[in-house]
This record gives C-alpha cells, sequence and structure tokens, in this order.
C-alpha cells in the first residue's frame, strides 16, 4: 500500500503541490482554465504555517478512517485492496451531507458546492485526497521541487 | 459463536459487517422490523423529493447481507429476551440462540399529545414507509405544516418546498434546532430557509389537528388556524429500550452501557440511538441519535462481542453538519450555555454576514462547537474537543483563518504519523554553511 510521506524539514512552502492537485482535479487539467470555470479548483493537500515554518497537511489514509464510519450516504470507503479512502467511483454518491468534514481529525476534506446550480443536478460534493487514480504517482509528489513528498510503500 | 443482532440500520449493518471480518467461523444472525436492506434514515428527505433514487439509499450493497453470509429476518419483531436460556423470542414465535447479542434498536419517534393525529395526511418522518407516503400524498398536496423544527422537521420542509408546497413550521422554542444551535446561528440558517419560501412560526405549538377523514387545517396555541393538507410530526424521538427493560437489563432513558458497550449481562451488548453515552464535552451521560456514534458504538461493540476489549471513550452527543439551502452548518459538543459567566465556560466568536464561527471553553480545552457558512477544517476542532487536548498556549489565536492541524503535529490522533524525521544533513543548506564555517571554509 502506498502512502504519501513528507520529509517536513525540506519544505520551503512554495504551494506548488496545492496547485497540482488543484489542476489534476479539474476538468480541464489546467490550472489557469479551471479558475475559469465552475466549480472553482480545490485543492486536496494543505501547506499550513507554524511559527513561520511551512508544514504540509495531507489526507493519511487512516487504518481506521473516521470519515467512513461518518459517512450517512456509505461513499467514503476504504479500498481494502491499496488501502486509499475514497468517496468517488462507488455504488453510492456523495449527497453532500458534510459529516466526514465534521469528522477528519486533520481537516484536510474540504466541501464543493455550486449555488448556482439547484434541482437534481445540483452539486454538492465533499473533496479529499483520493491518491490521484489516473496517474502512478501523485500529481503533488510529482509537482514538489524540493522531493519533500512522496509516495512510500508502507505495511499496515 | 452465535451473534445475533436487533436492528439493520446503521449500527446493526455495521456490526454485521465487523464480526463477518473479526470471526469468519461465526454465525450472524440479524433480525430487524424493516423489509428493506440497510439504509440511511437521514437521507429519506433526499428520496422523498426526488433528489436521490431508492437505490441511493442503501449505504452498503444491496445484497450486503447475503455476500457477508448473515441470516436475515426482515419483517420480524424480536418480542422478549431470554437470557436464562440465551435465546431471543420473535413476535411470529420463531426462537433465535444466541451467544451474544447486539441491541441497536435504534428510537422511534415521538407524538405530541394532540387531537387528529389519526386522520390521513399525518405523518412522522422516520422510515422509508415514511418518505414512500410523503412521495405519494404530495401531488395533491398545496400546504403543508410541519410540527418541530429540528433536523427531521427542517428536512421535511425542505424536501417539501422542493416539491413546490407551501410549509409552515411550527415551533415551540424560540428559535430553530433549539438543541443544536445558538440564536445567532439559528437566524442564519432560518433565513437561508425563508429565502426559499418556508413559513417558521416560533414560540407557538399545535394543540389540534382537525379534518373528517383528512387534514383541514391545525389550531395553534394562539388559536390561529392555518389550512393544510399534510402534516408532518418530527417533535423528537424517543429510545426503543423496552426489549432491554423487560429483560431485566439496566436502563434510564436509554439502556445503560459500559465503556465496552456492554449492558448489565455480559452476554448482551447494546449499540446506535437506543443507549445512553458519557459524553466529554458536558461530562453528562446523555442520548444520542446520530448516524457517526451508531457506527462507532457498533464497531467498537463487535470488536468486544468477539472477544476483544476495545474502549469506547471520546463520546460526543450533539455533532451534527447539516446543509439545507445554500449555507452549511456544523455543531459538535457543549453549544449551548445558559449563562456565558457560569462554570468558567468561555466563548469566543467570530461573525460577519452569514459565516459565523463559535468555539465554547472551559479550563484551557474546547469543549463545543458551532461553525456556519465556513466548514473547513471543523473536524480538526472537532477532534480537539474529543481528545480533550488543552489548548491554553494557542488560546488567542484558535479562531485565525491559519489554525490548523500544523499547531498540533505530535498529536496523530491514533492513525499513522506521515511525517518523517530526515538526517539534518539532508534538511536545509544552513546545516552545510555551518559545518563548512566550522571547517574554515570560506572565512
Amino acid at each position: 500500500m502506498k502512502r504519501l510521506m513528507v520529509k517536513l524539514e525540506r519544505c520551503s512552502g512554495c504551494k506548488r503541490c496545492e496547485l497540482a492537485c488543484m489542476e489534476e482535479h479539474s476538468a480541464q487539467k489546467n490550472y489557469c482554465l479551471a479558475t475559469l470555470g465552475a466549480p472553482e479548483p480545490k485543492t486536496r493537500i494543505f501547506v499550513e504555517s507554524i511559527n513561520d515554518r511551512p508544514m504540509p497537511v495531507v489526507c493519511r489514509h487512516c487504518n481506521e478512517p473516521l470519515c467512513v464510519s461518518a459517512c450517512m450516504a456509505g461513499c467514503m470507503q476504504k479500498d481494502p485492496v491499496t488501502g486509499i479512502v475514497n468517496n468517488m467511483g462507488h455504488e453510492q454518491q456523495c449527497v453532500g451531507c458534510w459529516m466526514c468534514i465534521m469528522a477528519c481529525p486533520y481537516g484536510v476534506i474540504n466541501p464543493s458546492f455550486d449555488v448556482a446550480q439547484t434541482g437534481k443536478n445540483a452539486f454538492a460534493q465533499a473533496l479529499k485526497c483520493d491518491f490521484c487514480p489516473e496517474r502512478e504517482t501523485p500529481a503533488c509528489v510529482v509537482a514538489c521541487p524540493n522531493d519533500v513528498l512522496e509516495a512510500e510503500e508502507i505495511k499496515e | 459463536m452465535r451473534y445475533v443482532i436487533i436492528g439493520s440500520s446503521a449500527a446493526g449493518a455495521q456490526a454485521a459487517e465487523e464480526l463477518c471480518a473479526l470471526d469468519k467461523d461465526s454465525k450472524i444472525v440479524v433480525v430487524s422490523q424493516e423489509g428493506y436492506p440497510p439504509y440511511s434514515r437521514c437521507l429519506i428527505s433526499r428520496y422523498a423529493d426526488g433528489r436521490l433514487l431508492e437505490s441511493d439509499l442503501y449505504f452498503k450493497t444491496k445484497d450486503f447481507f447475503k455476500k457477508c453470509g448473515v441470516e436475515e429476518n426482515l419483517h420480524t419483531t424480536a418480542a422478549k429476551i431470554d437470557r436464562a436460556a440465551k435465546k431471543l423470542i420473535c413476535e411470529n414465535a420463531k426462537e433465535i440462540e444466541y451467544d451474544k447479542l447486539l441491541i441497536a434498536t435504534g428510537a422511534r419517534p415521538r407524538f405530541p399529545k394532540i387531537d387528529g393525529l389519526d386522520l390521513s395526511g399525518v405523518t412522522c418522518f422516520h422510515s422509508l414507509d415514511d418518505a414512500y407516503r410523503v412521495a405519494e400524498s404530495v401531488a395533491f398536496v398545496k400546504e403543508a405544516v410541519v410540527v418541530g423544527a429540528g433536523f427531521v422537521g427542517l428536512e421535511a420542509a425542505y424536501a417539501l418546498t422542493r416539491l413546490g408546497i407551501k410549509v409552515t413550521v411550527v415551533e415551540r422554542c424560540s428559535q430553530i434546532l433549539p438543541n443544536q444551535l445558538d440564536i445567532i446561528a439559528s437566524k442564519i440558517i432560518q433565513r437561508d430557509l425563508e429565502e426559499l419560501g418556508v413559513e417558521v412560526i416560533l414560540n407557538e405549538s399545535l394543540i389540534s389537528i382537525n379534518g373528517t377523514e383528512s387534514v383541514y387545517d391545525v389550531t395553534t396555541a394562539d388559536k390561529a388556524h392555518i389550512k393544510c393538507e399534510f402534516v408532518v410530526i418530527a417533535t423528537g424521538i424517543t429510545p426503543n429500550k423496552e426489549l432491554a427493560e423487560q429483560a431485566g437489563l439496566d436502563t434510564d432513558r436509554g439502556i445503560l452501557v459500559d465503556e465496552f458497550l456492554m449492558t448489565s449481562d455480559a452476554n448482551i451488548f447494546a449499540a446506535g440511538d437506543c443507549i445512553e453515552i458519557q459524553d466529554v464535552s458536558t461530562g453528562k451521560r446523555t442520548l444520542s441519535a446520530t448516524w457517526f456514534n451508531a457506527v462507532l458504538q457498533a464497531k467498537f461493540a463487535s470488536h468486544n462481542m468477539a472477544g476483544g476489549r476495545r474502549r469506547y471513550t471520546g463520546a460526543v452527543g450533539i455533532q451534527n453538519a447539516v446543509q439545507f439551502h445554500q449555507i452549511p452548518a456544523i455543531s459538535f459538543g457543549k453549544t449551548l450555555i445558559e449563562d456565558e459567566s457560569s462554570d468558567g465556560y468561555e466563548v469566543i466568536s467570530i461573525h460577519s454576514g452569514n459565516v459565523y464561527k463559535k468555539l465554547v471553553l472551559k479550563e484551557d480545552k474546547i469543549c463545543g462547537m458551532i461553525f456556519v457558512g465556513d466548514i473547513a477544517k471543523s473536524g480538526f476542532y472537532a477532534a480537539l474537543i474529543r481528545q480533550e487536548v488543552d489548548v491554553s498556549k494557542y488560546r488567542d489565536k484558535l479562531l485565525d483563518q491559519d489554525f490548523s492541524y500544523a499547531y498540533f503535529k505530535d498529536e496523530n490522533f491514533g492513525q499513522m504519523d506521515p511525517y518523517k524525521t530526515i538526517p539534518a544533513c539532508w534538511g536545509s543548506p544552513v546545516w552545510w554553511l555551518q559545518r563548512a564555517q566550522c571547517m574554515g571554509i570560506g572565512s
């Protein structure tokens, strides 16, 4: 199973991982174009700061994920093989109840909703790290110039 | 081992899944009053107004019980627990033997004592059957009244409004969501609903529902009449503790369990809306009817049923996330304080427009929060409440935009640590510069 590991001391706080994440998860696959469209692109990895030092906060794809327990639609699931916790691509769909956001102790799940749209197609979805299923290595790892992030094989 | 689970909603289904994984040779029997695969009770309003299909409500797969090898007894009501013979007796006279029993009977809607509850067009809003009833009857309904402005009531009101019905919500208290939100937060949510066309009447209660066969109107305590063809009663729930009570188990308002979720009988466990929990945010024993708690309790209970000893701690009774129309809101822990100066509680809050954030602190710990409008990172605050983390060092930063998990890096909240320590020489060029200076290079 692969997990994102962070070498904290090396991070310079350039936030390229955030940009790469937004880009990867936008329909346009391009940051500039994505900002023009809707919904507004949002990152799923967060470079926070403490005492003037940057600190990336990432989803850990927990062994006992609270977001999965909290999900009332049953769409947040932990893949038994890869161990990736994700709310997309399952039989059930995310309804935007925001319970996972309330449950995640690291604060790395964010709401996304389009207020302009209403009705059946109203877009409301919780966004979280999905480990970039379309890529071999997550976009943030590729984008990091300082080799802070690493997709490392770990044993659970 | 023979495990018997009474109830197939959040707690029951979760326990069945966990027990399957924990104890592969076991026999698991689920007894459920309802006739559906496990479905999400919280989402029935979304089915009623057509936002979701019926199949979307099944939070496990439709053939979930079959896949897990669980024997399911749908449409079966558990009538009696024979603790001496370790048998569960159902209303259809079926007897099921158990080694370990899980009571996950949930709760049922509570009805006010008013006239006219038996008229057609009066319904509660608790099960999939109720949602069917709402979806069927809306075709000829133009006006509806919802009694009670709790979560269930407002979800129902929102769903009915989306179906084009004129909805009036009647609430006894002076604000909506009186158990979860304070007055400022409830005003924001109320305005959000009113924008959509929902009418909210506060400080008012019903005294009767009038009509001959179906509803014609309702009478309020003010003797006002509100014309409507449909009435949804959402005045709270009450735990289904009778089964446990008759079996001689300890009960109070709900079923009493210890920290291993064991009842007063070592072979009987309980989880979900039917039990009382020890709330860390208030320090009191409380009922809790939330999905999240039910699932967590079922996880711990099933581990302990299978012979483990896992302590269920850090429970919080009030934990709700909601978005009716456009404004999301989260309330967690002890959010209501009668008098701010009493008992050493302290409140910090920010409020601008539709964004309102409030934290309640006691003795250097956060014990409650309300976030409205901007709910990002609320889970992090919730974890601080659950784990009773000392926040005195960051007191003036608590509601800053950049206050985040970064401040508590060493708290892993029981999960894997992704932060790798690397040799200092890999870290920064400064390290090399210092070494170089020591060696006299460059001077």
